[in-house]
């Protein structure tokens, strides 16, 4: 690999290196490696790419890049990192502007230093590593989704460059925006496929004057399902509520976060632990922000080393969402594996992380999962794992929709190929 | 294919009594709520998927242009042909097919009213968010189409934010589901064709998600001598970190019209009322309505008035959403703009709707979504003097020149139809505007799907059509 730009400091470097590790781990071979530090140079090396016929594999912190469809090999990697400021800022107007490369936890801890204390509600996976940009691209979302909604509820904005070098701009800073069609939203999860990401706009909150999160365990006895639909009719407003455990461990953990005025965060927690404590469960409430984001990272984080951990996003109708986890629970017993489920149990989302030295062994538990989760009407993806574990995924987008709806984008669209293929 | 033989195949189609042709019945249908006109061939009445593929089939073997309809409330021109063709009306499909409350999901046929889904789902304890003014006439299909908000928005967003999926009829006939009950993976395209203005397909089924009606709902009424005081109530609530469910104001001239018509309790000679609305948990509702009224106190508010019940708080609300209907007591026409500017921009973009009356001698009555910005000058006219009409157009446009300046955008919720188009180039650039034209053309190569609306053509071309 030709390494462009190397001598940027050492703050860089190490980021450079970290590209060539992420290229490793999902098993792609790329000839040249960008690290653009503007929106300019972003369009140089598309326009040139364009014109020569080079492939390109835009890249922000690797944490999501499964759900991409990836080639063997490329022949330039863009590396996105660089950018990486928040570009405009405007806590008066609940708005701001971020470079794609910024990673979602720094973005954060700049909000929350700002006078009144600002956050941007979205906490995807690993976000001290996952950049806004391929957070956007791959469509991923955490556990505050339940009470803040998901990136695309989040995001007013997007300015790209497209595959021509041009630059482009869709959305805007207001809320409300119907004017021409809404490619914001369109390119959100479109995995590099279309348009590379350079910036994008996004709605910001003041923190909550309350934070508080309840710590619950459910021993094999209780009744979690009974819990989650009582918690889910009932008229609380937790911001997240995720279970995490251990496939085969007895008693899972559900992590519920509260945030708002001191007086609904204290009423919330009681009636919760009163609630869990009628189907069987009992836990603990912490108080305080900082509680509350670690237990929602500890919750929905790996905590293996990545590059042997498979991580899948099944999505199912809420509802199904915990016969679903335990659907999984039941192949990695089966299949002796270590796998660690993240259940976003009202949205009926699921982080399944699952670890072993056998490749074989994690294509086996993956074609499984996605074989149960498709029966039931689901979603699937690949968000990282060992390129072999990954080798006969097939198709992410439905075939119909994608013969007459995504293909004829994405030729129109990028009629050469430079960027990465859809999902077919 | 002649008009006749075209009629012949839609009643093939969809029966004898689901079709109109006569001249009359065509005139209905050649407007909508904009000031644009465009006559159709004829208008269809599918009743379910099935039939209204087999009308897209037919339109495409026969290259004839078709376009969906709901009510027609739609304020742009979205809903009226540009060039004749099929009017594919949804409103027989109005089934609610089923209410899903432990999936927090409802699936509705296009021609469902909003308002019938809000009725529907309230005894069970759960409502849809997206509440758009027009919402006892406006259907879920039109919403979709074009991404309706309401002033609910401030909080939960808009249309787009809460539907999940929906069976859509392809340009091409093809029927497909787009979104679902579950996360889909790829590009977002559901949230490509929320907002679309049936230029990509039609919906036939939509899948939207409910929520549970919040406990406690506290609804204030500000009376304000200053239009300028009363948005600074608003910037300094949200300053607060306070964001309210909504913050509503109307001005002068439509507060007189509301209370001749509808009898809301505005007192006629404020020069602006603000409704502010809280929802959620009720622990802790009371000391933030305090504050709120505080806020109110420190801009000089006249009087502060909070609903006592159910029925005080639909009053007060029977005023802001009946205010598009009573400015017609005023002038025979209005022109509705759509202007959303960031919301501290407001004053600025209120100083530039009072001169554009000013310099055209059109009266201008505000009413508008004070909390995200989104600004609705009604300018009042009479349509049958062609000078004014002109006039309008002049001051319509001037208008979103000014929103543009200011960083907003020229449509917040009613989309661009046909009535915005040359305006597209306030806010993007001619990079920006043929990738949208590219999506057009890669599902819609003939043109066929409510042709000429939402992206302007090249310049080339439009320079050709004069």
């Amino acid at each position: 690999m030709r390494r462009q730009k190397p001598d940027k400091g050492e703050k860089d470097a190490v980021k450079l290196r970290a590209a060539e590790e992420i290229l490793k781990e999902f098993g792609v071979e790329a000839t040249h490696l960008e690290s653009p530090s503007s929106e300019q140079e972003v369009q140089s090396i598309l326009a040139k790419a364009y014109k020569e016929r080079l492939s390109v594999l835009p890249l922000g912190g690797g944490t999501c890049l499964g759900v991409a469809v990836l080639p063997e090999k490329v022949h330039i990697a863009l590396d996105m990192r660089r950018m990486n400021s928040i570009s405009e800022l405007d806590p008066r107007n609940l708005n701001m502007m971020v470079e794609a490369g910024k990673t979602i936890q720094s973005i954060n801890q700049e909000l929350a230093q700002l006078e009144r204390g600002f956050m941007l509600p979205l906490d995807p996976p690993r976000s001290s590593e996952a950049t806004l940009g391929g957070s956007y691209a791959a469509n991923m979302s955490g556990p505050l989704r339940h009470l803040y909604g998901v990136l695309r509820d989040q995001v007013l904005g997007v300015r790209g460059v497209n595959v021509e070098g041009k630059q482009v701009g869709f959305g805007g800073i207001t809320v409300k925006n119907v004017s021409g069609y809404d490619l914001t939203k369109f390119l959100i999860g479109s995995a590099g496929s279309l348009c590379v990401i350079t910036r994008v706009a996004l709605r910001i909150l003041p923190v909550p004057e309350a934070s508080g999160v309840c710590r619950l365990m459910f021993p094999l006895d209780s009744d979690l399902e009974g819990f989650l639909l009582e918690l889910r009719q009932s008229v609380l407003l937790p911001s997240a509520v995720v279970g995490r455990w251990s496939a085969g461990e007895a008693v899972k953990v559900l992590t519920v976060a509260l945030e708002g005025h001191p007086k609904a965060v204290q009423r919330q927690a009681r009636e919760i632990q009163a609630m869990a404590a009628s189907h069987g469960g009992s836990g603990e409430t912490l108080e305080g922000r900082e509680r509350l984001l670690e237990n929602l990272r500890l919750a929905v984080d790996p905590q293996w080393d990545m590059p042997r951990t498979l991580a899948l996003k099944v999505s199912v109708p809420i509802a199904q969402g915990l016969g679903a986890a335990r659907a999984m629970e039941d192949l990695a017993v089966r299949g002796s594996l270590r796998v660690d489920l993240a259940l976003l149990a009202g949205n009926g989302v699921i982080f399944v992380y699952a670890t072993d030295e056998s490749d074989q062994l994690l294509a086996e538990f993956s074609k499984g999962v996605r074989e149960t989760v498709l029966r039931t009407g689901g979603q699937v993806v690949p968000v990282s794992g060992p390129r072999e574990s990954l080798k006969e995924w097939g198709p992410r987008i439905d075939p119909v929709v994608g013969k007459n709806v995504v293909m004829p984008i994405k030729r129109s669209w990028d009629p050469l190929g430079v960027l990465l293929p859809v999902g077919l | 294919m002649n008009r006749s033989q075209l009629v012949k195949e839609v009643i093939s189609i969809v029966g004898k009594g689901n079709v109109l042709q006569d001249k009359a019945s065509l005139a209905v249908y050649e407007y909508d709520a904009s000031l644009f006109q465009g006559r159709p061939d004829v208008v269809a009445f599918p009743m379910d998927t099935q039939q209204v593929a087999q009308l897209v089939r037919l339109a495409n073997r026969e290259k004839v242009p078709f376009l969906a309809r709901g009510a027609g409330t739609n304020l742009s021109g979205g809903t009226a042909p540009t060039r004749g063709g099929i009017i594919i009306d949804l409103c027989r499909m109005r089934r609610i097919l089923e209410v899903d409350t432990k999936n927090q999901t409802a699936l509705v046929e296009p021609g469902v009213y909003n308002l019938t889904l809000q009725n529907t789902l309230a005894p069970l304890g759960y409502y849809y968010a997206p509440d758009p003014a027009s919402q006892k006439v406006s259907t879920l299909g039109g919403n979709v189409g074009e991404n309706s908000g309401g002033p609910h928005c401030l909080k939960y967003g808009v249309t787009s934010n809460h539907v999940l999926g929906a069976e859509v009829v392809l340009p091409n006939g093809e029927v497909v589901w787009l979104g679902g009950p579950a996360e889909t993976t790829g590009p977002d395209l559901m949230g490509l064709f929320v907002g679309s203005e049936g230029t990509l397909g039609i919906a036939t089924k939509i899948l939207v998600r409910i929520m549970r009606q919040p406990e406690h709902v506290v609804t204030i009424l500000g009376i304000f001598q200053s239009l300028e005081e009363a948005g600074q109530t608003v910037s300094d609530i949200i300053g607060q970190g306070i964001i309210p469910a909504t913050l509503e104001i109307m001005d002068n001239l439509v507060i007189r019209a509301v209370e001749a018509s509808v009898k809301a309790g505005y007192p006629q000679d404020a020069e602006a009322v603000l409704i502010i609305e809280l929802d959620g948990l009720a622990d802790g509702m009371d000391e933030q309505a305090l504050r709120i009224e505080e806020i109110c106190k420190a801009n000089n508010v006249v009087s502060v008035r909070r609903a006592k019940d159910n029925s005080e708080r639909a009053e007060l609300w029977a005023g802001r959403r009946g205010a598009f209907g009573a400015v017609a007591r005023l002038r025979p026409s209005y022109l509705v703009c759509d202007g959303t500017v960031p919301r501290t921009k407001l004053p600025d973009a209120l100083r530039a709707v009072k001169e554009v009356s000013k310099k055209y001698g059109l009266p201008i009555g505000n009413v508008f979504h004070a909390g995200d910005g989104n600004l609705h000058p009604l300018i009042l006219f009479d349509g049958r003097n062609p000078e004014e009409l002109e006039k309008v157009h002049k001051a319509g446009t001037e208008i979103l020149e000014a929103v543009a300046r200011l960083g907003g955008t020229i449509s917040g919720e009613h989309g661009i139809g046909t009535e915005k188009l040359k305006e597209m180039r306030l806010i993007f650039s001619e990079e920006d505007l043929e990738m949208m034209r590219r999506i057009k053309q890669a599902l819609d190569p003939e043109e066929l799907c409510n042709p000429g609306k939402l992206v302007p053509p090249r310049m080339e071309q439009a320079a050709g059509q004069g």
